[in-house]
């Protein structure tokens, strides 16, 4: 294990990776540049720091290194490495990816990861409890990416893997442990890019001159934007609070929280920035995809309500988890 | 002291004396009711030590951080042991008081409302003045040995059951706006002030009218400035979106709490009811969480300024869209049941559509959000 980082050498790396994402923006383009920059020796030394500064990186640059991999690897207990993927739940979901009985089922989604991997690291629910298995990342390789976000590369896979082709993985942490840092990334990476959404219109706002006046003097307007700024700040502040011991509920309520803000903020913006945010001109699409493709992973802002109150019907009670 | 020893301590007492602090009235009680019961555990507090915490020694508190004090409140939120709103006006008003009235006055004035034993009030609102406070126009005028104040206030909580008010008064030019106010401390049981209850849509009458008629005010009564009354007002609103917001902010997990167990207790485990309560939970967690971000800035004395129009606008949310949850899972019980448990739906539901009015419209904090913290330039 590393040394614990610091708040200040915390603020430098971010800008050392948000360079290098901006500079490599493509699926998986910037993983090794952030590995050699330190990225797995900092996730196994502060990991929910490391991954809050990263994702946070990828959702400002709009960068679609493949990092989400990792934090789920490094959760598991699992050594880092360019050469392990991850198969992710099935969109909307967190539950394991795969079933396993005579063979293994598996439904779900991988990252660009899946290119230069050789090992895809997947979760299964079987007779005797859950597991992780390895099986040969090429097997997942067969479809190409596709869908509203082809640029971030995530691919839904399903597939029958026969059993005597998978290697059991000697996991050190849980499924949903790891499932639970996978959220509250994909939360850092939704806030960063609706902060980026919001300034964007807030400058196009204050630029686009009507009826003689800037747009951003109008109230419903103002209003729209003020409206984005109020939700990601709640939703960042309980990302914040993730940054301490892991608690599941808290982690798919950052989560979710993170993603209502990132719709509303995706709507607002779109409204505020009107003709020009609909061209393919303007950067606006891509975050907009993005967002969308985020939002889906481990459970949406339109499922996550739902897990979240089951729970609290199951308990009968509603949980503090916020003290002073 | 740590904050946590200080819970524990804290809730063990509360469990010990629960008792006598528990209201032995159903219900919410009349406003006489609970403004007594108030007292009494306000008092009771005092005594064990507890409520002296997190107030300066100088005002008879026994030291110590301001979390403190967010703690008392929301456990005793946390357990409905008092009247949520009238735990409020000590938050609102003391701190301030403290800070800007001479340290005489303070020393002499504050420790009764501290024990409980007074209550205190706050007039800003008038009929012509809500959103727009700058332009308040009830007049003090200088006299020998301090002020006269004529004029109007309206939306002033529990002066029927105070020995002071917080009073805005107009000392500038009436086209002086924020730069001719000046705050000063009023004994309520001066001459010339009248007040009449106004009847809420909730049932509660725990606003009045208030009218100034030539009263007098000694000099030594004034806070602050002379025409630095704004300053005191805008002090003002920082305590009242921290602790306060926190102890409120316990009120509506309690009553979330509530609601999850009476939907689980129904049989209701529908996706649909499970949606609606992870909403309702997720708004909360999110003021809550900003919330405990506010106070802890408060406690390392960092200054707490228009950033805190997000928390308010975060417990505005959380707190109607609890109850219009709570309209949805419990069908028909606000509408038509009689009996406690529904007049206590009913009571907060009704109650809940002041949360975008009071302390700031819904719409002057989104302007403030626009134009301080989006620096969005003027408006149109």
């Amino acid at each position: 294990m590393s040394e614990p980082i610091n708040a200040d050498e915390l603020a430098l790396l971010a800008a050392s990776f948000e360079a290098i994402m901006a500079e490599s923006p493509g699926p998986g383009e910037a993983d090794q540049a952030l590995i050699d920059l330190g990225w797995a020796d900092l996730l196994d030394a502060s990991p929910r720091q490391a991954a809050a500064m990263a994702f946070s990186a990828l959702g400002a640059t709009g960068s679609a290194a493949s990092l989400l991999d990792d934090v789920v690897v490094s959760a598991l207990g699992v050594n880092v490495s360019p050469q392990t993927c991850v198969v992710f739940p099935a969109p909307h979901r967190a539950e394991a990816p795969a079933r396993f009985g005579d063979e293994l089922v598996v439904d779900g989604l991988v990252s660009a990861r899946v290119e230069s991997a050789t090992t895809a690291v997947v979760a299964f629910d079987g007779e005797d409890g859950r597991g992780i298995a390895g099986i040969d990342a090429s097997l997942l390789r067969e479809r190409a990416a596709g869908g509203v976000d082809p640029g971030n590369a995530y691919r839904r896979v399903s597939l029958e893997v026969a059993a005597a082709a998978i290697e059991p993985v000697a996991a050190g942490g849980s499924w949903e442990s790891a499932a639970a840092a996978a959220r509250v990334a994909l939360a850092h990476q939704l806030l960063g890019g609706a902060r980026w959404m919001l300034a964007e219109a807030r400058q196009h706002a204050i630029d686009r001159v009507q009826f003689g006046r800037p747009v951003a003097s109008f109230q419903a307007v103002r209003h729209k934007l003020a409206e984005s700024l109020v939700q990601i700040e709640g939703a960042t502040s309980v990302s914040q609070r993730c940054l301490g011991d892991l608690n599941p509920l808290l982690a798919a309520l950052a989560k979710s929280l993170a993603g209502q803000a990132a719709r509303t903020t995706a709507a607002h913006a779109q409204q505020v920035l009107a003709g020009i945010g609909f061209t393919a001109e303007h950067r606006f699409h891509y975050w907009l995809k993005r967002m969308l493709v985020i939002d889906t992973l481990f459970g949406s802002a339109g499922s996550l309500p739902e897990e979240i109150g089951h729970h609290l019907l199951s308990q009968g009670t509603a949980p503090r988890l916020i003290q002073l | 002291m740590d904050p946590e020893t200080f819970r524990r301590d804290l809730g063990v007492w509360l469990d010990a004396n629960a008792d006598d602090l528990t209201p032995p009235y159903e219900d919410t009680g009349s406003m006489e009711e609970s403004m007594e019961h108030y007292a009494r555990v306000k008092r009771a507090l005092y005594d064990a030590g507890f409520g002296r915490y997190g107030w300066p020694e100088s005002v008879g508190g026994l030291g110590g951080s301001p979390l403190l004090r967010a703690i008392v409140g929301e456990e005793i939120n946390f357990r409905d042991l008092a009247d949520p709103n009238a735990w409020t006006m000590i938050e609102v008003l003391a701190p301030t008081v403290i800070e800007f009235a001479p340290p005489e006055l303070a020393a002499r004035l504050v420790p009764p409302f501290i024990r409980g034993d007074e209550m205190w009030c706050q007039g800003f609102s008038e009929p012509d003045a809500g959103s727009d406070l700058a332009s308040l126009s009830c007049r003090a005028t200088k006299t020998d040995g301090g002020w006269l104040v004529s004029g109007q206030k309206i939306w002033t909580s529990f002066i029927e059951y105070s020995q002071r008010c917080v009073l805005l008064t107009r000392t500038g030019e009436p086209d002086s706006a924020h730069r001719g106010i000046t705050a000063l401390l009023v004994d309520v049981d001066s001459p010339g002030i009248t007040y009449s209850p106004i009847e809420t849509m909730h049932g509660r009458t725990d606003f009045a009218e208030v009218h100034f008629d030539d009263v007098f005010v000694p000099a030594d009564r004034l806070l602050g400035q002379e025409n630095g009354g704004w300053q005191v007002a805008m002090d003002i609103l920082p305590y009242e979106r921290s602790t306060t917001f926190w102890h409120r902010g316990a009120l509506l997990h309690r009553r979330l709490s509530d609601l999850v167990a009476q939907v689980a207790a129904s049989g209701d485990h529908s996706d649909i009811a499970a949606k609606a309560l992870g909403q309702a939970f997720q708004s909360i967690v999110a003021f809550r969480s900003r919330s405990r971000d506010t106070q802890r800035q408060l406690a390392s004395g960092q200054p707490l300024g228009v950033e805190t129009s997000i928390d308010k606008i975060l417990i505005t949310t959380a707190e109607q869209q609890l109850f219009e949850t709570a309209r949805d899972l419990l069908p028909g019980v606000i509408e038509f049941d009689d009996g406690l448990i529904a007049a206590q739906w009913r009571t907060d539901y009704l109650y809940s559509k002041a949360a975008s009015i009071y302390g700031g419209t819904a719409e002057v904090q989104r302007n403030i959000v626009a134009r301080r913290l989006l620096d969005l330039g003027p408006e149109s």
